[in-house]
């Protein structure tokens, strides 16, 4: 009775929620779930002569789960059984009185803890082999064979298998007939209709044929057999949608009220609870299901399958203890040499993301041996690169990471190589691999920003090609590096373009207004250039922030130790590309939801700290500005619900989403000839009066200055006033400054003032659609941010952050399913937010 | 209630004669019978698919937990119980799913997987549990029963919820409408109200005061009327003094038209309640009004949607029902449903407006 003591261990694990259902269920109707005839069962259990365990066969396909299948299955043997209840037993400290339970079973309505489904009570409850109907062993048997009779007849072997298997599961002393045709066939074409239906799964009509018929005859008996198989096969239908869906309470209650549901012939089923358990944490009861299978189920495949399957679920020791399962096949081979390789390369994946994961030598050198050969594939080595990269050991990781770009060349392999060439002081090695994948995503384009500006750098300086500058140049605009655009200045004035120095430095300071770094550069500029005026007002704004500015003009300047960033060896990079363990991102807050939902503000400030951090002989001053900029983040007490977003949302810095209004200035311009320009516009003579291409020129020059809607008006003028070519221009450079502002909706009625080329306006396009769905996901408008997204998506990859921005969108609806479906993607990918929506998910589901 | 009050046994008598001799003792709208045979073959040939689902024809032929929930109601009232498994089969495998015991709302049968958003509807999860319960009883199926039961308590812990003012209302899903998860929440549905549901659960389940939600929805009927029509919109927020709800159309729409129905089958028959849902009784159709402009939107000309204004005229004022509309010939599935159900009742009531 196999059936019966899975049916035990499974409701013994229910939990309380589920457990206070069925009672409630049969407090309304107690009478209605009594199995029918459980006394007969057991009647004729004890007349059988025929031993229990004479008709298994190995090799017999009766449940032909599989095309070439030996599927055992869970009743019936036995051996096996002895096995599983002493598994099982576990159970049996949390029902005390097992055996009540089993008895119970076998005759619910004198029990209230009976299996019996609400929705479902129809379905006799499978007997166990109780011993409480001993005084009614007078009646014959009565086992309904008609469905053997009729697949017997049909040819349909393997149907015929499953039901002498499940005839024998409920009976076991009874014997299958020696040859079923033989049985007379009574003659009943409508019986054989039905279970025509039943065969070809359309259990509705069957449903309906079964109720017409009683209606018609209502003399007529439906076999219980029939209702019986019904009842299982729409329970098993219900649990593989419910399973589905995510909906583990489902399954799991179904999986309870249908114990003969899980055999082996189910393997799918028991793996579905196994999930479920594993989903609702509750990894033992899973462990539970997976070893059912592993102890009670022959069918190699599905065997290693059911080790796969544990393994991203389970933690490792429950893992192990299914490992130990394991046969050695005749080739002497272990059958889970191959799942064993999938969970070295988990624990290797898993300590690429952790640094302080302990790897086991022989999971490391399992992966190795697979990663090695030229046979090999692509991620093998780009896990190990990742192992490496997060163990401070950049040489081994930058072989790793090659090895797996001259394979397979992929975004997130150049990401790893950019972060060790970064790390080794190869930082224009690094810039030069990751230029053409700086777009992929936020992390890729971070980690690029910091090539650049370890690049610029560089000391002693060196050349660098002008080509490279000036890409460097326009995606430091695009992205509002300030850390790149300080290092930027500095380089000019090693190259003595002062100039071009005050530019760069002004322009960090427009990004970041505290970059006392910068402001320190641009105050030696502007005294260099004699600009008195200049030196005072910065010092005025400074007074009493930096002391270095403060005593400007005094000897005993230190210029070249104030101003180097520190190599990415004298902060290295632990956290990237996903995240970095900087000051204000514990580790340990993401243990509450609150730091989860944060988490992603922290992550777009890390980065940069990590490469742009005051260095550490600076003036006291820059540090207080480091502590301005972490301050925001700093959210942990924030309540939890509807602020939760708010922290999100606020600390969020939406401009580093899109191109801002400067970008086209330096795509042209490579920041060399900025000065000029910029004197050209800073002056407010009448610019109303401008046309065409001078009114373009003042209007870009507006833009860079970061006066977007004065850059607005006057591009307005050039549209008006303008040839097709400068009106292109203009509308283009309308649209960015309105975006970069956030109105939206004018950057998409300019955009749509003048014919853009296709990629031009494809970029626009995206663009516009990202600050919506932005901006709707700040106003909480989270079904008009989805359907932004949707558009967007439609139209360009969905980058790693606004996948996040989706996830935590389905959060806020409550779409807890699709939300996990996002972060599981992201997950999938090595989203460290992906691993932090998940674990919020599961904290909001404990959530009342 | 006041056509329904003649003495008690003039009302047997007649009803006695209008049923079939099987038919049960009638005391509401709900009765097993009250859907002729061809009626429901009609339907049936027209909406129910051999695997138990209802189709929406107007929606791309999806289904959802309201259709299951009508069709199990009309499988019921037409005294089928062989349909009534068929359908309740469906409803159980394919959308009974979720974890809380409550159906999901929407089955498409050109995706897969084939329910593709969790969320439910709580009207038709009143819907569904309504007609399980109402078949139990009447069958003595004790498991229609039981998962009507089960039903009924989700729903009440789920989506009945208590509101500022100390009442209690229900959410149109278990989420995206609480005041935590809406600016304006929460938002409610007045058309979710399916009032004679809520009269059977009240004898049923002690866990809720339904009668209250039944009044909170006949408040809102009543507080939540906008423009010169003075019609309920669909979708409203209750944060404060109900108003359309934001992102929502203001419209008296297509949910909204059924108000009526499900309140004079519920024996509401208030003349101030019904009063405004009158105005296109014997008209050419019925109107879909924007609350804000005063707007007619379209003009809905299906013989199960120009029957509401007119059974409302019916219960008010006993004017006769036009001919046209008591055959049944259906077009689309949902006003073919809501043509069912009013003729459903008028099958029970004296004289029947004909």
């Amino acid at each position: 009775m196999k059936t019966a003591i899975v049916a035990t261990a499974i409701l013994t694990s229910l939990s309380t929620t589920a457990i206070l259902h069925l009672g409630g269920a049969i407090g309304v109707a107690p009478q209605t779930s009594a199995a029918p005839a459980p006394a007969q069962m057991v009647d004729f259990r004890s007349t059988g002569s025929v031993p229990a365990n004479t008709w298994h066969s190995d090799k017999d396909d009766r449940l032909g789960l599989t095309a070439r299948g030996k599927s055992d299955r869970l009743s019936g043997l036995p051996v096996k059984h002895v096995r599983s209840t002493s598994f099982f037993a576990a159970y049996a400290d949390e029902a005390p009185d097992r055996k009540s339970i089993l008895v119970a079973q076998a005759d619910p309505a004198s029990n209230n803890t009976s299996a019996s489904d609400a929705s479902t009570p129809s379905v006799p409850t499978v007997p166990a082999p109780a011993a409480t109907a001993t005084a009614n062993a007078t009646a014959e048997p009565k086992i309904d064979e008609s469905a053997l009779r009729y697949f017997a007849r049909q040819g349909d072997q393997r149907r015929l298998d499953a039901e002498i298997a499940r005839l024998r599961a409920l009976y076991p002393d009874w014997t299958p007939p020696a040859d079923p045709l033989a049985v007379p066939n009574v003659g009943d074409p409508q019986l054989d209709a039905m279970w025509q239906l039943y065969s070809e799964g359309k259990y509705a009509e069957l449903r309906k044929a079964i109720a017409d018929r009683q209606a018609a005859d209502p003399s007529w008996q439906v076999p219980a057999d029939m209702l019986e198989r019904l009842g299982v096969a729409e329970a098993r239908e219900r649990l593989i949608n419910a399973s589905d869906l995510k909906q583990y309470e489902t399954v799991v209650r179904t999986a309870a009220d249908t114990p003969s549901l899980l055999t082996c012939a189910e393997v799918d089923v028991l793996w579905r609870l196994a999930e479920a358990f594993a989903k609702t944490d509750r990894p033992e009861r899973a462990r539970d299901a997976y070893k059912y299978v592993l102890d009670s189920c022959n069918d190699p495949e599905q065997r290693l399958a059911t080790v796969e399957k544990a393994i991203p679920l389970l933690p490792k020791p429950l893992v192990d203890q299914l490992l130990a399962t394991e046969r050695t096949g005749p080739d002497g081979k272990g059958e889970f040499e191959q799942a064993r390789l999938a969970l070295s390369r988990q624990i290797v994946a898993n300590a690429g993301q952790d640094p302080d994961l302990v790897v086991p030598q022989s999971d490391l050198n399992a992966v190795k041996a697979v990663a090695e050969p030229d046979t090999g594939n692509a991620s093998d080595p780009r896990l190990l690169g990742w192992y490496y990269i997060r163990r401070d050991q950049p040489q081994d990781a930058e072989l790793w990471f090659t090895k797996s770009r001259e394979r397979e060349d992929s975004a997130e392999a150049a990401q790893g190589l950019a972060l060790a060439k970064i790390a080794l002081n190869k930082p224009g090695e690094a810039e030069d691999i990751l230029y053409k994948y700086r777009d992929e995503t936020d992390d890729i384009r971070k980690v690029y920003m910091a090539a650049a500006a370890n690049y610029l750098a560089t000391e002693p300086r060196v050349v660098i090609d002008p080509t490279i500058l000036a890409r460097m140049a326009q995606e430091t605009a695009e992205t509002h590096d300030p850390a790149a655009a300080q290092q930027f200045g500095w380089y000019a004035r090693d190259l003595n373009q002062h100039q071009t120095a005050a530019q760069w430095f002004t322009t960090a300071l427009q990004w970041k207004p505290d970059d006392e770094p910068s402001a320190y550069g641009l105050v030696l500029t502007l005294n260099l250039l004699g600009d008195k005026a200049g030196v005072r007002e910065i010092q005025r704004l400074w007074a009493g922030r930096s002391t270095r500015i403060a005593n400007l003009g005094e000897p005993a300047e230190q210029t070249q130790a104030n101003r180097r960033i520190p190599a990415p060896t004298d902060a290295p990079w632990t956290g990237q590309p996903v995240s970095s363990a900087a000051p204000a991102a514990p580790a340990a807050a993401s243990t509450t939801p609150v730091a989860a939902y944060t988490a992603p503000a922290q992550q777009t400030v890390t980065p940069a700290g990590s490469y742009a951090v005051a260095p550490a002989q600076a003036a006291p001053s820059g540090n207080i500005a480091m502590a301005d900029r972490m301050a925001p983040t700093d959210v942990t007490d924030v309540d939890r619900g509807a602020t939760i977003q708010e922290a999100y949302t606020t600390a969020r810095t939406r401009n580093a989403a899109v191109a801002p209004a400067q970008a086209r200035q330096n795509s042209s311009s490579g920041g060399g000839n900025r000065a000029s320009q910029n004197r050209n516009c800073s002056t407010t003579d009448q610019y109303t009066q401008l046309t065409g291409q001078a009114a373009l020129a003042r209007a870009w020059c507006l833009s860079e200055m970061n006066r977007p809607l004065e850059a607005a008006a006057t591009f307005e003028q050039a549209i008006r006033t303008g040839n097709d070519a400068v009106r292109r221009e203009a509308a283009y450079g309308q649209s960015l400054a309105y975006l970069s502002r956030n109105m939206v909706d004018d950057a998409a009625l300019s955009a749509s003032k003048a014919a853009q080329d296709p990629k031009r306006s494809h970029q626009l396009e995206v663009d516009i659609l990202t600050q919506r769905a932005l901006g709707f996901y700040e106003q909480k408008r989270y079904n008009e941010a989805l359907l932004a997204l949707d558009q967007r998506s439609r139209i360009a990859t969905e980058r790693v952050d606004l996948m996040a921005i989706r996830g935590y969108a389905y959060l806020n609806l409550k779409r807890l399913g699709d939300a996990e479906r996002v972060f599981n993607a992201m997950a999938a990918v090595g989203s460290k937010e992906g691993y932090k929506g998940l674990a919020t998910i599961r904290e909001v589901r404990r959530l009342p | 209630m006041n056509l329904r009050l003649l003495t008690a046994s003039a009302l047997a008598m007649m009803i006695g004669l209008a049923m079939p001799a099987q038919a049960q003792p009638q005391t509401t709208a709900a009765a097993a019978g009250s859907v002729s045979g061809e009626d429901w073959a009609a339907y049936k040939a027209k909406f129910l698919d051999s695997s138990g689902r209802i189709i929406d024809t107007a929606n791309g032929g999806i289904s959802h937990s309201e259709g299951q929930g009508y069709g199990l109601i009309l499988a019921y009232l037409a005294n089928s119980a062989a349909d009534f498994d068929q359908i309740w089969t469906f409803t159980k495998t394919e959308l009974l799913l979720r974890d809380d015991g409550l159906a999901v709302w929407r089955w498409d049968p050109t995706k897969t997987p084939h329910v593709t958003d969790a969320n439910d509807a709580s009207d038709g999860d009143i819907l569904i549990a309504y007609a399980l319960s109402l078949a139990g009883e009447a069958w003595q199926r004790p498991d229609l029963t039981s998962a009507a039961q089960s039903m009924i308590a989700a729903i009440g812990k789920h989506v009945v919820v208590p509101t500022d003012n100390g009442g209690i209302t229900l959410l149109p899903g278990v989420t995206g409408f609480k005041s935590t998860e809406r600016e304006d929440g929460p938002v409610v549905n007045p058309s979710y109200w399916v009032f004679e549901a809520m009269t059977r659960f009240a004898s049923r389940d002690k866990a809720v005061d339904w009668k209250a939600l039944s009044r909170s929805g006949q408040a809102l009927v009543q507080t939540a009327r906008f423009g010169e029509r003075q019609l309920p919109a669909e979708w409203v927020s209750i944060k404060q003094n109900p108003v359309p709800a934001e992102g929502f159309t203001a419209e008296f729409g297509y949910n909204a038209i059924r108000i009526p129905l499900y309140m004079i089958r519920a024996g509401i028959t208030d003349r101030n309640l019904l009063r405004p849902f009158m105005a296109d009784a014997g008209g050419p159709g019925l109107s879909l009004v924007n609350l804000n402009s005063g707007a007619v939107t379209a003009t809905l000309t299906d013989p199960g949607y120009r029957i509401i204004p007119s059974l409302v005229a019916c219960v008010l004022d006993k004017k006769p029902l036009p001919q046209d509309l008591l055959q049944f010939t259906p077009t689309d599935y949902y006003p073919a449903t809501l043509q069912l159900l009013a003729l459903s009742y008028l099958r029970n009531i004296p004289g029947g407006c004909t």
